[in-house]
Order: C-alpha cells, then sequence, then structure tokens
C-alpha cells in the first residue's frame, strides 16, 4: 500500500514520516532528473505501508520547481491513498488545498497537524464536522510527539481496504461558476472519448473497485459536475476543467494547443459574468468556500498570550534584531570552535601516540606500516578533525532551524540580499550551503525564478561547507588562532558579496522579491534536532568517512611506491605560484573528491600531524584559501548540474578556479609584505 | 464596482502604516503575482494586519488568517488596500 504525504509546506509532513519511518527502515532519498520525494516503509498493525514524502506546494498550480516534482508525482505514478497534512493553526488557508485535492476524487485522508500550536493560538476544531462536510476521514495528530500518528496510517490502511471505493465528491464552488465548470468538463470528457476511445476514462493510479454504483448519490455538492457514471477517470473532467480555467500553462500544452480555444470561450464567460479575470474567480471561489468550511467547523478563541510575540518583537527589532543576529552567529561560531578545537586536542593526541606505537610494532620501512599508517591517519583526520567541529556544527545548524529563526533571518537580510541581486528567501538556502552545499543547491527551489535559483546556488556553493569549515578550523583556526578563521569567513563573505554584485549585473535581478510564510516558534524538539543532525551525519559517516580513510591508505601506498613525485612534477606549475610545497599538489587533486580530503591528505604528504611545523603562517593560509575556493567537491557539482545544468556548472567550476588562484595570489603577495 | 470607503486614494501596502488593519482591495501584476499571494492566503478582500517592518526600506511582516507572512517591498507595492482601522 502506497500512502503519499502532500501538504503544504512546513505543515510537518517530513516530521509525521519520520514519526513512522525514521528509525524502522531504512529511508532513501530518490534523485530523479527533477523528482526529489522521499520514500520509507513503516509497519502499521503488522501491515508495510510505502510512504512518499512529497516535497510542499501550496497548491497544484504552483510552478516552483519543489511544487512541480510533487505534481509529476500526483499525476504520473501509483499511489493509493492521499494523506493530506495540514498546519492545524492554518486551517483556513491550508484548506484550499484541501479542496483541490478532493477535486481529484482519490482516495484521501486529512491529517490535522500541529494541533497543539491550533490550541494555542486559540483555534477550536471540530474533526467530526470537517469530516462530514469534506466527506472524507480527519485525524488529529501532534506529530512531533508522535501522537495520532499510528491512527492516521491505520486510516489509511482502512480507506484503502475500503470496498466499494466512494471517491469524495467536491465541494461546490458556487452555482454560477459549477455551470461554466460544468459545461467545460463535459466537452473534455467529449475529447477524451475522442482521444482514447473507449469510455473516456483514464487509468487511475489507485487500484478501483470495478463494480458500478460506487458513488454516494445523496450529497447536496457538485454532484452534477463530479464524474458522471461512477468510474473516476484520472484527473477528473471537473479538475481538469478548473485548473484549465485558472490558466495552468501545464494543463493548456497537455490539453493540446488546438483546443485552447474551447478554454478560451469558458474563459471569456466567466469575464463576462464575474468582471473579473477567470484565475482570480476561481482562486476566490476556492477561498470563499475555504473559508465557509472553516467557520463551519472552526471556532477562533482568544490566543494564549505568551512569550513568542515578545520574542519576536525582539528578535525583528529594526536595531536590536540585527545586534541579536549578529550575537547569534559569533556565538555560533565561538561555540563551533571552541568545542571543536578541545575535540582536536584531545583525539589528535591519541592517534599520533597510536600510530607512533604502530610503527614501532610494525617496522617504519614496511609495506604493512605505509598502508597502515596512511589508513590511521585518514581515520584519525575523520574522527579527531572532522566531527569535533562537524558535530556542535550540524547541532547548532538544527536548532536554529528547527527553532524557526533562519526564517526571521531572511526578513531581517532582505535589504543585504538585495545587494546580492536576491532577496530574503534565498537567505535560507545561502546559510544552509554554511552546512553543505549539496542540500543547499537543492534548497533554491524555494525560490520562484529560474534566475534567482542559479544566482542562488552560486552564492551557496560558495560559502564555506562544513567540510571546508573542518579545514579552516583544524588548519588556520587550530594552528593561527579563531581571529584567522573568523577573517577567511570575513574574507569568504566579501567575495560572495562581489560575485552577488557581478551576477547580477551580467543577469539583473527582475522577480518580484521575498514572499515568504515566516513559522511560529518552536521549542526545537530533543529529537527532530538528533534526527536531523543524525541524517546529515549520517552522509559523511557512511560515504565521506570511508572515502577518506581509503584515499588516505591509497596515499600511503603512491608514497611508498614513489609514485606522487609525478603527480607532483605535473601540478608543480601551480604549487610553485601559490608558493606552496610541491608535496601538496596531490592533496588538491583528491580534494575534489570531498574538502576534508585536502586536509588529510595534507597530513599524510607532509608526514606529520604538526602540520605548523613544516609550513609557515603565509603557506597554511594560501592553502586554505584555495581550498576554500578552489572548486566544489564532485557531489556538489552533480547537484548543481542537476539544478542549473551542465553547462552552466562547468562556466561556474572554471570561475571558482580562476577565482580561487586570483584570492591566493592576492593573499599570497599580501602576506609576503605584511609578514 | 470600484468602491473606496475612505476619501484617500487607496494607499499602496508598502505605504500602510504598521500596526493597522487593511482591506486589500486589488493585487495589480500578473497572474503569477496574484497566484503567490493568494497562495500564503493574501486574496483581495481579505482583512490583514501589519505587524512591523524591517529598516532601510525593508519587507514587511504582515497577518492574514492567522499566518505570518514576509512581503518584500516590490510586492507590497503591487497590493492596493483601504486602510480599516
Amino acid at each position: 500500500m502506497k500512502a503519499v504525504l502532500v501538504g503544504q509546506p512546513n505543515s510537518g509532513k517530513s516530521t509525521l514520516f519520520n514519526a513512522v519511518a525514521g528509525y524502522r527502515s531504512l529511508t532513501s532519498n530518490f534523485a530523479g532528473t527533477t523528482v526529489e520525494y522521499t520514500q520509507g516503509k513503516a509497519r502499521v498493525d503488522g501491515e508495510t505501508l510505502d510512504l512518499i514524502d512529497l516535497p510542499g506546494l501550496y497548491s497544484l498550480a504552483s510552478d516552483n520547481p519543489a511544487a512541480c516534482s510533487s505534481r509529476e508525482f500526483l499525476f504520473q505514478h501509483d499511489w493509493d491513498v492521499l494523506v493530506n497534512v495540514v498546519d492545524a493553526s492554518q486551517l483556513a488557508r491550508s484548506l484550499e488545498l484541501t479542496l483541490e485535492l478532493l477535486d481529484l476524487q482519490a482516495p484521501l485522508l486529512l491529517c490535522l497537524n500541529m494541533m497543539d500550536e491550533a490550541a494555542r493560538k486559540g483555534i477550536v476544531i471540530d474533526a467530526k464536522a470537517l469530516a462530514v462536510a469534506l466527506g472524507v476521514p480527519v485525524r488529529e495528530t501532534i506529530a512531533a510527539r508522535g501522537q495520532g500518528v499510528v491512527e492516521t496510517f491505520r486510516t489509511a490502511l482502512e480507506l484503502h481496504r475500503q470496498r466499494p471505493f466512494a471517491p469524495p465528491i467536491p465541494l461546490s464552488y458556487g452555482p454560477e461558476l459549477e455551470i461554466v465548470v460544468g459545461k467545460l468538463a463535459q466537452e473534455l470528457r467529449e475529447i477524451r472519448k475522442g482521444t482514447t476511445g473507449d469510455a473516456g476514462t483514464n487509468p487511475t493510479p489507485w487500484s478501483v473497485d470495478s463494480r458500478p454504483g460506487a458513488l454516494a448519490k445523496d450529497r447536496d455538492l457538485a454532484t452534477s459536475t463530479a464524474e458522471a457514471a461512477g468510474y473516476p477517470s484520472f484527473p477528473p473532467a471537473r479538475f481538469e476543467a478548473l485548473q484549465l480555467l485558472q490558466g495552468d500553462p501545464n494543463w493548456l500544452t497537455r490539453l493540446g494547443p488546438e483546443r485552447a480555444a474551447t478554454v478560451e470561450c469558458a474563459q471569456t464567460e466567466i469575464t463576462q459574468h464575474f468582471d473579473q479575470p477567470p484565475d482570480v474567480v476561481v482562486s476566490s471561489a476556492r477561498h470563499a468556500a475555504s473559508l465557509n468550511l472553516f467557520e463551519l467547523v472552526a471556532r477562533v478563541t482568544k490566543p494564549r498570550a505568551d512569550w513568542r510575540e515578545q520574542a519576536d518583537r525582539l528578535l525583528m527589532h529594526p536595531v536590536l534584531g540585527y545586534v541579536f543576529l549578529g550575537l547569534v552567529f559569533l556565538g555560533f561560531f565561538h561555540l563551533v570552535f571552541d568545542l571543536g578545537q578541545i575535540g582536536e586536542t584531545h583525539l589528535m593526541a591519541l592517534f599520533n601516540n597510536f600510530i607512533a606505537g604502530l610503527g614501532h610494532s610494525l617496522g617504519e620501512h614496511s609495506v604493512r606500516f605505509a598502508l597502515a599508517r596512511g589508513a590511521l591517519l585518514g581515520t584519525a583526520g575523520a574522527i579527531a578533525n572532522v566531527l569535533p567541529y562537524l558535530v556542535p556544527f550540524l547541532i547548532g545548524l538544527a536548532v536554529l532551524e528547527d527553532a524557526g529563526y533562519l526564517a526571521r533571518v531572511g526578513y531581517l537580510m532582505d535589504v543585504a540580499m538585495h545587494r546580492l541581486g536576491l532577496h530574503g528567501t534565498a537567505m535560507l538556502p545561502v546559510l544552509l550551503g554554511y552546512g553543505c552545499s549539496v542540500p543547499a543547491v537543492l534548497a533554491t527551489r524555494i525560490l520562484p525564478s529560474r534566475r534567482d535559483r542559479f544566482v542562488a546556488a552560486c552564492l551557496a556553493v560558495l560559502v564555506p561547507c562544513s567540510a571546508r569549515m573542518t579545514v579552516i578550523f583544524a588548519l588556520v583556526g587550530f594552528y593561527l588562532g579563531a581571529n584567522y578563521a573568523l577573517g577567511i569567513y570575513a574574507l569568504n563573505l566579501a567575495v560572495v558579496a562581489l560575485a552577488g554584485n557581478i551576477l547580477t549585473k551580467i543577469w539583473p535581478e527582475i522577480s518580484p522579491g521575498m514572499l515568504m510564510e515566516v513559522p511560529p516558534y518552536h521549542h526545537p524538539t530533543l529529537r527532530v534536532v538528533l534526527l536531523k543532525t543524525w541524517w546529515r551525519l549520517r552522509e559523511f559517516v557512511i560515504i565521506a568517512a570511508p572515502l577518506l580513510i581509503a584515499g588516505s591508505a591509497l596515499l600511503g601506498m603512491i608514497e611508498f611506491l614513489g609514485w606522487e613525485r609525478f603527480i607532483n612534477i605535473g601540478l608543480s606549475p601551480l604549487t610553485k605560484l601559490l608558493g606552496l610545497p610541491s608535496a601538496v599538489g596531490l592533496t588538491l587533486v583528491f580534494g575534489v573528491l570531498r574538502k576534508e580530503l585536502s586536509l588529510m591528505m595534507l597530513m599524510q604528504a607532509l608526514g606529520t600531524t604538526q602540520v605548523a611545523s613544516v609550513l609557515t603562517t603565509g603557506q597554511i593560509l594560501v592553502f586554505t584559501l584555495f581550498v576554500t575556493f578552489y572548486l566544489p567537491c564532485l557531489a556538489t557539482l552533480a547537484a548543481l548540474a542537476r539544478e542549473i545544468g551542465w553547462r552552466l556548472t562547468a562556466a561556474a567550476a572554471t570561475v571558482l578556479f580562476v577565482l580561487a588562484i586570483t584570492i591566493s595570489l592576492a593573499a599570497r603577495g599580501f602576506l609576503s609584505v605584511a609578514l | 464596482m470600484k468602491t473606496v470607503s475612505s476619501k484617500r486614494p487607496p494607499l499602496t501596502l508598502y505605504q500602510a502604516r504598521p500596526e493597522s488593519t487593511l482591506k486589500v482591495l486589488a493585487i495589480s501584476g500578473g497572474w503569477g503575482v496574484r497566484r503567490n499571494l493568494n497562495e500564503v492566503g493574501v486574496h483581495v478582500g481579505d482583512s490583514i494586519r501589519i505587524l512591523r517592518r524591517a529598516p532601510f526600506g525593508g519587507p514587511l511582516m504582515i497577518e492574514s488568517h492567522g499566518t505570518e507572512v514576509a512581503i518584500g517591498r516590490q510586492l507590497a507595492e503591487k497590493v492596493k488596500v483601504d486602510v480599516i482601522r
């Protein structure tokens, strides 16, 4: 049984998903060409459910890439039950998507999530009345605490087993509009009959009971426009008619240009009758229907006053908000740096002792020692150099994200982002870039325009991700001090600003600007924070760490055989140019796989973990700057290629390489004068 | 159909004062602008409230049907409003 979680952004679909599929079984990210949904399995009452967590969408007519991939899934894949996850505290607005889903006449279940948040806002919902009005089951949940989750999926199973399946009946959008919609739907049915040759029914994504008469008939709603015969055809003609009336280009293309006249005719009829464009008429009608339904099933009482409003008064204050923002990021930086340094010192000492002992017992010049030493240095790098910084960073990021502060940062930074040719919404992908470039590039999908996505992706790749952060912290921070590390971050910000300006010159900003929902603050729950941290850490532990260890061992072998000379000679023009020892040439090659590898390889190539004894201050800085900028890692390049295309990715990579050389050379020149 | 209850010409959302309650009269701009605003719960005829504004021509924070939305200057200038109070 395939259950699809569909809902508006930030309604808690993924929380619901993780509540049942999070630990129990493996979850994989499907990386299709444009599709990016999460699939998992859950066991409920001894039955295995396939769960699909779709990216959030406000409406089935949305055109941002996340919404498109959701829509593509709904209309091109097989599934059995739709679970519409709704933020109960935003019920009035959320019902608009619910009504659209109802128009699909598919097995549908409404999940009222965040009931605690609704109660806080003083919204009292009569779930039974809502279920009656919509004709679909309604379940109440608080997914973050796991409440009502099992019941929800149990209901989904029951819905799937229901025989005969009685498709839900769409709510009427008012008699005047329904007449036009009904006429267009009838014409669409005729067209379908003509093209498919049978009774004009398309197969549905779910398995349908073939017995006729499965429709409930006694409801005074839009029965006249519901699918006539009793077999739902997918998508129902009424649904398609509504999308077409709204002027959705996707459905127009699907219908074929030669039939556009039919739609235009209906649109003209609406414009004449309502004196407004048809898209406004349809969305207003749906809006009105949602509000009516909301008033029917919900009461709004006085919201509980609490710290949240006070917090926003301070955190979004025109002056204090920025002071606080600065403090948060400085505090964050220091927390990560201080904790990381303590961890790195102690763990590194441990590994050094161990490697020295190993040299004694295996013999300094044996193949076994070369291999073991390489592998151990890689392990040491992963555990002692990377984890001490990565873990506090990921926990901090998850806390800020989960608490709802990142959206506020977008609001505060909107003006500054306009200087970069972007707007506040783009702050989120750029901030995520400090974690890992891959999700940051994917997060650009929340931006509506292609141009904004391109610019945001470029900038998100340019900011140092946590892998580069570990290079900066473990090299520059550890050997030269925190201020040098901060200096690199400041320089990076300046470069990001410059890059934003240049990109805007090439491709001017035309987007309508920021439009972003600001979610209420949540107490970050330990479970969600740990789960998020683990998901991000998992990628490092499972993919990167073995790569680091194997790469390091490989390098140990290459050195033992003396082959590194050839690679280093090949790269010597570059290393000479940067004033670095030729031994680091090889590390830069490995850095393309994972940025941390450059760090590990550096220690391996120099034959010591005491980097400062071999490299000068200037060399450490130049090396780190070059690693920070020169090329994104392979995973990022692949993500970029998927989002912005190979040609633009290749261009961006070339520009970055030139940029890295320029910056490193400038730094080298400056330092030779200054130091 | 175009009646404005106050004597003043209609304001844009961007010109309205913080903490005021407003009625949305019209949304200019194309199909996409209207749809995007509709999606976050701003429709013609809705009453919305301005919570605060960011300095230096920054965005507004508004509340509509219990949803808080940050809305940038260019978009806010496309929304015609009437002050209710």
